[in-house]
């Protein structure tokens, strides 16, 4: 049996963070068997977050759930990750880029929160590591970085606090602390005009890494944990943040619409759909909220599996794939094909996938906020569904293309791993009502703030919120018995 | 729950259920025999006939089955309705759709033998007839939407069914640009139900709305079933999806895929009946639908197509149908033509064989059939309107014109802003990148 202080929450988060940051200790130092000792540490911190989970209590369990999901996702990455790009330098990055997430996911301070923005961001400025060969990655991620320095400091300056919890309702710094944090949401999470950085990262970086430092979400989590509670205040200025996420979502889906490059269409498609996430937040709905938490696993869990596959598939027939000709890599690669057909379907709202729930709940919740500004978001779903659909056609279908053997489809190693992440989209959207009541219940968080919005408010007079109270009933998450799935014994490595 | 109540649930789930266990084990590495794969086909869907039969006994005695599993989910007081409900209009639907997958599946086993494909037509046709009876044992529209995506899906994915060929696979990106744009009908519809009446479910909860909503509703709703049926404005993808195999285009394009914006329509007839906007639309749709079927029809060269556009004239008449309020001649329409059109498109491939056959049994060619109606129009008009068919009422052009284009050139213009602003990919590559027809062994980056 466990001693209490191993279950204790500190002890589990301290754990599940220090793991990854241990693990780039350790590949640093050794320099060998780096997949493996990556494997370990993210595995570490999948128990310890899965132990935070389980302790977590009802309506808690928002940032271990998300603490849970990036460590699930990352040992995916780092198993799916092809031998060619399995360096020391590729995986010790990715370890990095996880701790900062999982620090930024379980700190409740601002300066830590913070530096873990500035440190998830080192392996991307760094040459040797990830960075971009184009400027607009580095200006986007120093431009929000610049603007959460300066807001934090202004906030900290100002209250000589820097826990979140007390600065909760305060509006700490006021209109120009929301302003920097608004900005640095915009341009980490690639919100019009800050778009192109996003596709130009997945362009010309490494893909995997940034597919998972796109899913880091840090925009939606400054919406969720700073600007939401701290700025009570500037609540008319939040619809301002959803109609930008809005016109994100439509903009780069008519972009798409034209891109013949696989990376920067998949960006693009990601970005378009996490772009719904904002105006799920701000749509001020139980629906919306729901939606858009859902929406952030499933375009994670999605966007993670499809930028891997497309990873597999430049190693295999080479990196100029375009999406202008037919390719015909089905026949050679049926299972990837398989794979990324349905990680895309989920991605844009097929139903039988999580995705179908989420875009359901994000209609509805937007719609009901803004009933013309949401009508384009099943517009930029519907345009987004013919991208993807465009480019599935282009990569896997058409004639047959000669000049490879015939193992070219998915390694044992990256067949378990697809296996368990389509597994996870098709069962989460099959049985929805757990991984969805349970994200009801973090509803709470954000309906606890907006009540105190609406008290400040109707002390002044006017009041605007519409929110339901969710089911309180929560049930066991779905995420995580199939995260348990995806941590099966791997299959025979080559 | 009653037993009658267990095999509703088997009925929809049966295909479904062999859809999940065959793609997992294939997804793990295993691939069926034919054998195998036909075996469990015939087995399922006589299974599945069978609880049809069951159930039609059933219903002429009740007016309806239910099956409530609660809520798919539920957030605030928003839920998404897990009901099963067979009645006396979806009954004829539900009984198409098994007897004819089962069908389908018996003739595709021999049709489609040795085939490259044979295993994804298979899961695909499990899925389908999954979709289509989960749309037609749907207990709301919420729930009716969940299947009618599953079979839009299915369908592109049967029209690329040759993915050899680029045409095909060209093809089923057009129908599916179609089918989800037109599915937002739906889903703005069903958010509007349970925004104005708090419900989307049939049967005695169905939406109570008033004055305008009604007919915005509707009109969504048409807009849905317009995309799914090929009315105008829509049409021109129906002979693009005869691309597929003729198994799938019988049952998809004759009888069941084809026939669903019908049901859709049969299904909101209490709002259309509020409605004489609404109504007047639905009946104009088809009307113009019937004509433009009938006279591109007469001008398509194969017989596929021409058997298409017999279908979608027929499809224009059940919307006249069904816009003028005669349902149960509408329910009695769609049996009709879906029944007829999969034995005309399943006979298609043999045509020439049964000419020759009749031929050979009359002893001569058949005499031609008499005159035509167009010959009696003016020589001009006869020639403006071969022109106007041929190009299948300039349906296609337009949609291209006035939506493809625009968007197309608005993507390619911001394209060019972004590019000029950043350097061309192809100089920052890194320099391992490899022709794709040239392409080394995978295992040895691997």
């Amino acid at each position: 049996m466990l001693p209490g202080w191993a279950l204790h929450t500190s002890f589990l988060t301290s754990a599940a963070m220090s793991a990854p940051w241990l693990g780039v200790a350790v590949i640093t130092a050794f320099r060998r068997q780096d997949r493996a000792l990556g494997c370990i540490a993210t595995l570490l911190s999948i128990l310890a977050s899965t132990a935070l989970v389980w302790r977590a209590p009802n309506g808690e369990s928002l940032y271990p759930t998300l603490m849970l999901l990036f460590s699930s996702l990352t040992l995916g990455a780092i198993l799916l990750l092809p031998r060619r790009d399995a360096e020391t330098g590729t995986i010790a990055g990715i370890l990095v880029l996880m701790g900062s997430t999982l620090l930024a996911y379980s700190t409740g301070d601002l300066l830590v929160l913070l530096g873990a923005w500035i440190l998830s961001i080192v392996p991307f400025l760094w040459a040797g590591w990830f960075r971009s060969r184009t400027w607009r990655p580095m200006v986007g991620l120093l431009s929000s970085s610049l603007a959460i320095s300066l807001a934090v400091g202004f906030m900290v300056a100002r209250t000589g606090v820097s826990s979140i919890s007390h600065l909760k309702g305060q509006s700490p710094g006021g209109l120009v602390a929301f302003s920097l944090l608004i900005v640095a949401a915009v341009f980490r999470k690639g919100i019009i005009p800050a778009q192109a950085w996003v596709a130009d990262a997945a362009e010309s970086g490494p893909l995997v890494p940034t597919a998972l430092f796109l899913n880091g979400h840090f925009g939606a989590l400054l919406v969720v944990k700073l600007i939401v509670p701290l700025f009570p205040e500037t609540d008319h200025l939040f619809p301002v943040l959803s109609y930008l996420a809005i016109a994100t979502a439509i903009f780069v889906a008519i972009r798409a619409l034209a891109e013949n490059s696989p990376r920067r269409l998949l960006a693009f498609l990601a970005l378009s759909q996490s772009a719904c996430i904002l105006s799920g937040l701000e749509s001020r709905t139980a629906e919306g909220i729901t939606g858009a938490l859902v929406h952030w696993v499933v375009v994670t869990v999605s966007t993670v599996g499809l930028f891997g596959i497309l990873r597999l598939l430049e190693v295999r027939f080479g990196e100029n794939l375009s999406a202008s000709r037919h390719l015909g890599l089905a026949e050679h690669a049926p299972r990837l094909a398989v794979s990324f057909a349905i990680l895309g379907l989920a991605l844009v709202g097929l139903p039988g996938t999580l995705g179908f729930c989420s875009q359901d709940l994000l209609i509805h919740g937007t719609l009901t906020t803004h009933p013309l500004t949401g009508l384009l978001l099943p517009i930029a779903t519907a345009m987004n569904a013919v991208s993807f659909f465009r480019l599935f056609t282009r990569l896997f279908l058409g004639k047959r293309r000669t000049g490879f053997t015939v193992m070219a489809d998915a390694l044992p190693r990256e067949r378990w791993v697809l296996a368990g992440i389509v597994l996870f989209v098709v069962f989460g959207g099959l049985f929805p009502n757990a991984t969805v009541i349970e994200h009801s219940s973090e509803v709470d968080v954000v309906d606890q703030t907006i009540r105190t919005i609406d008290n400040l408010n109707r002390d002044k007079g006017y009041s605007s919120t519409n929110i339901q109270r969710p089911n309180p009933n929560a049930t066991p998450i779905a995420v995580r018995e199939v995260d348990a799935a995806e941590q099966r014994p791997m299959g025979v490595h080559r | 729950m009653n037993v009658f109540q267990d095999i509703l649930i088997f009925v929809v789930v049966a295909p479904g259920a062999v859809f999940a266990a065959f793609a997992l084990l294939w997804l793990l590495g295993w691939t069926p025999s034919e054998r195998l794969l036909s075996r469990a086909t015939g087995l399922t869907f006589s299974a599945s006939t069978a609880g049809v039969a069951a159930l039609i006994w059933k219903i002429t005695s009740a007016s309806s089955i239910t099956v409530a599993f609660g809520s798919w989910f539920a957030v605030g007081n928003y839920h998404f309705p897990l009901v099963l409900m067979v009645d006396r209009l979806s009954i004829p639907f539900l009984a198409l759709a098994a007897v004819l997958s089962g069908l389908i599946g018996q003739f595709s086993a021999t049709y489609l033998h040795r085939e490259s494909g044979f295993l994804r037509f298979f899961l695909l046709l499990y899925l389908f007839a999954f979709g289509s009876l989960l749309a037609f044992a749907a207990g709301s529209f919420d729930l009716l939407a969940a299947g009618w995506e599953i079979v839009g899906i299915t369908s592109v994915l049967l029209i690329g069914f040759f993915e050899r060929r680029p045409a095909p696979v060209e093809n089923g990106l057009y129908v599916f640009g179609i089918y989800r744009a037109c599915d937002i009908g739906l889903l703005v519809g069903i958010f509007a139900m349970h925004h104005w009446a708090g419900t989307a479910s049939f049967g005695s909860a169905f939406p109570n709305l008033i004055g305008r909503q009604t007919v915005i509703v509707c009109l969504l709703l048409l807009l849905a079933a317009s995309g799914k049926a090929a009315q105008v404005p829509f049409s021109g993808w129906l002979p693009r999806a005869m691309e597929g195999p003729t198994p799938s285009s019988a049952i998809f394009y004759g009888a069941i895929s084809i026939h669903a914006g019908a049901y859709l329509l049969l299904r909101a007839q209490p709002l259309l009946a509020q409605s004489v906007l609404a109504s007047s639309l639905v009946v104009l749709i088809g009307a113009a639908t019937a004509i433009h079927g009938t006279i591109v029809g007469r001008a398509s060269a194969d017989a596929k197509t021409s058997l298409a556009y017999a279908t979608l004239t027929q499809v224009g008449v059940v919307f006249i149908e069904i816009g003028l309020g005669w349902r149960w001649l509408a329910v009695a329409h769609i049996l009709g033509n879906a029944t007829v059109r999969t034995m005309q498109y399943l006979r298609a491939p043999s045509m020439l064989h049964d000419y020759h056959q009749m031929h050979s049994a009359i002893g001569g060619e058949l005499s031609p059939t008499g005159k035509q109606i167009e010959e009696m129009l003016p020589e001009r008009i006869q020639l403006w309107l071969y022109r106007w068919a041929l190009d299948r009422g300039h349906l296609d052009t337009m949609i291209e014109r006035w939506v493809i284009a625009p968007l197309s050139q608005t993507s390619t213009y911001l394209s060019r802003r972004e590019r000029t602003r950043a350097p061309s990919p192809t100089t920052i590559r890194p320099g391992r990148a490899v022709e794709v027809s040239t392409a080394g062994p995978a295992e040895r980056s691997h």
